[in-house]
């Protein structure tokens, strides 16, 4: 009966970001027992990435929201609920969450399941791109305001969207020397981000805080500018960037080469909705948010009964999103459960924060045109080592749908299950005209546990 | 530890050793094994299985699986693993 390996809780909430810890920190408050997992080292998930102990001296300079950030930290610190860190959920059925954690297989019984696994960066293969030192733009923010690590001497920030700030005022604040930063939408694509901020009074103060950071290190944005390749030995070394046109396809006769030790890239971000797919949650496309999202009513319910998602799984929003959309799951939980009513501000404050950030990102929407970025022996699907070659004669013999290409070449069978490679394949896969976007596959196990872990699974 | 890849204020941690391909690496408590290695300059972690390039960091938070090495036997992401003394760490392989 008391196996150690079985946790029971009335709900259990999947991820430690914003929305996770804001949707877990209300139902504890209400007297709900709450088990959060989260992979991360410590809580706060990407965005609100804490220092190790010992390392909380750093100076980093902090957008106003993040003070918000730590408000919520110290108010899930202080709840009283069982978070467990390091923790890898490998499968879910309604009700139940298996995971990994400490060499251990575990299983979460819970009432209810509260979705937050947040989102990743969004790749764009270009040549050169698996040289090290280039990383992610997410990977450059972990290493300065998760690690207090100076990422190299002289960097270059390329990719799309609102996150490509943070990331440089993260290297500014370590010393990096940032010779270029790159936004791939025009000028003009991007003042369509504007009702967004300036509906929006929070995102209107980060905004402006951004702008006076680039301001007092000299750094401009360009706009209408990407990466088209880069080089070295070991290490990148060089890497150049070229103006593109509307659509994100470079312009021949543009190019410009720097010397660099690191290259951050950052093309937006695609939600983790894995574990939606693998519990049966019904989807929807919306290019501004990212894409493929879990689709959830005005109180965060997915399709699938006693199954809520909250931030960035519900589309690719922010952190205030996340918050709001948090608090309205844990309402909507507590009404399931306790029978409290969902107070209307929640609902609409949840719908306020969305309906801005969807204004802002709308801007931001993925450019096909930077697809072709990647020349033909460019490795797109990096964990297998398919090339763009490989991949489109996978795509002409077995057909476009993305799970032929992977069958024809094993693009996206790796271990991180097309994260990486998944965008690109997709723009491959509707490449013929009037296809769809092919929703992402998605299976068990969703992340790579050992065998002996899914072989010593608690039963259900 | 003084060191130009660490912020200031963030070094108040004990020392902790850890061997990569045999060579004896310095870190901090509370680094991941993969940024322990980048600030010690040692950005290769594992070798494509194609043509044996060298890959490194890509996602630092546990995606993208190209910071895979070899620890004390066992294939993990050296972005989510945190360094401890004694920790036998090898280049990484095929994902």
């Amino acid at each position: 009966m008391n196996d150690p390996n079985v946790l029971t809780a009335d709900v259990g909430v999947v991820g430690a970001g914003p929305g996770g810890m804001a949707a877990a920190r209300a139902l504890a408050a209400a007297g709900l027992s709450v088990v959060v997992l989260d992979e991360g080292p410590g809580a706060g998930g990407q965005i609100f990435r804490q220092l190790p102990p010992g390392a909380t001296g750093a100076r980093l300079a902090e957008p106003p929201s993040h003070h918000h950030g730590h408000a919520l930290l110290g108010a899930f610190a202080a709840s009283s609920l069982q978070y467990v860190r390091a923790a890898v959920v490998w499968d879910a059925r309604p009700g139940r969450l298996w995971f990994e954690h400490d060499g251990r297989s575990k299983l979460l019984r819970c009432q209810r399941i509260v979705l937050a696994p947040g989102a990743y960066d969004r790749c764009v293969p270009f040549p050169g791109w698996t040289l090290p030192g280039v990383v992610t733009a997410g990977a450059l923010q972990v290493m300065v305001r998760g690690f207090g690590i100076v990422p190299g001497k002289r960097a270059l920030v390329v990719g799309s969207g609102p996150l490509l700030l943070p990331t440089v005022t993260a290297l500014l604040s370590a010393g990096v020397q940032v010779v270029a930063a790159c936004e791939a939408s025009s000028r003009w694509r991007a003042l369509r981000a504007l009702p967004g901020v300036f509906g929006n009074g929070a995102r209107l103060r980060e905004a402006w805080w951004y702008a006076r950071q680039l301001l007092r290190a000299g750094v401009r944005l360009r706009f209408g500018w990407t990466i088209v390749g880069c080089e070295g030995s070991g290490r990148v070394q060089r890497a150049t960037i070229a103006k593109v046109d509307g659509t994100g396809r470079p312009r021949p006769g543009t190019s410009q080469t720097f010397e660099v030790d690191v290259v951050g890239a950052g093309f937006g971000l695609v939600p983790s909705i894995e574990l939606g797919l693998v519990l049966g949650c019904r989807t929807r496309f919306l290019a501004e948010r990212g894409g493929h999202v879990l689709a959830v009513d005005d109180r965060q319910r997915t399709s699938v009964a006693g199954v809520f998602a909250a931030g960035e799984v519900a589309g690719i929003g922010g952190a205030e999103v996340a918050i709001a959309e948090g608090e309205l799951a844990a309402a909507a939980v507590l009404h399931e459960l306790r029978g409290v009513a969902v107070p209307a501000q929640l609902v609409g404050k949840a719908q306020r924060e969305r309906k801005a950030a969807d204004a802002m990102l709308r801007a931001f929407a993925p450019l096909p045109g930077l697809h072709a970025l990647a020349t033909p022996e460019t490795i797109v699907c990096r964990c297998e080592d398919v090339t763009l070659q490989g991949a489109r004669d996978a795509a002409a013999l077995h057909g476009g749908s993305l799970r032929a290409i992977k069958v024809g070449c094993r693009a996206g069978m790796g271990p991180c299950q097309a994260r990486i490679c998944g965008p690109s394949l997709q723009a491959l896969a509707c490449a013929a005209p009037g296809r769809a976007m092919d929703l992402p596959v998605a299976q068990v196990p969703v992340k790579v546990v050992r065998s002996e872990t899914i072989r010593s699974a608690p039963m259900d | 530890m003084n060191d130009a890849s660490r912020l200031p204020g963030t070094t108040d941690r004990s020392v902790v050793t850890f061997t990569f391909g045999g060579e004896p690496i310095r870190a901090l408590a509370g680094d991941s094994l993969a940024m322990a290695l980048w600030a010690a300059g040692r950005t290769e972690l594992r070798a494509s299985s194609r043509d044996g390039a060298p890959r490194g960091v890509l996602c630092n938070m546990g995606i993208c699986y190209e910071c895979l090495v070899v620890v004390d036997g066992v294939q993990q992401r050296g972005c989510m693993v945190a360094v401890r003394d004694g920790l036998c760490v090898e280049r990484g392989g095929k994902p």
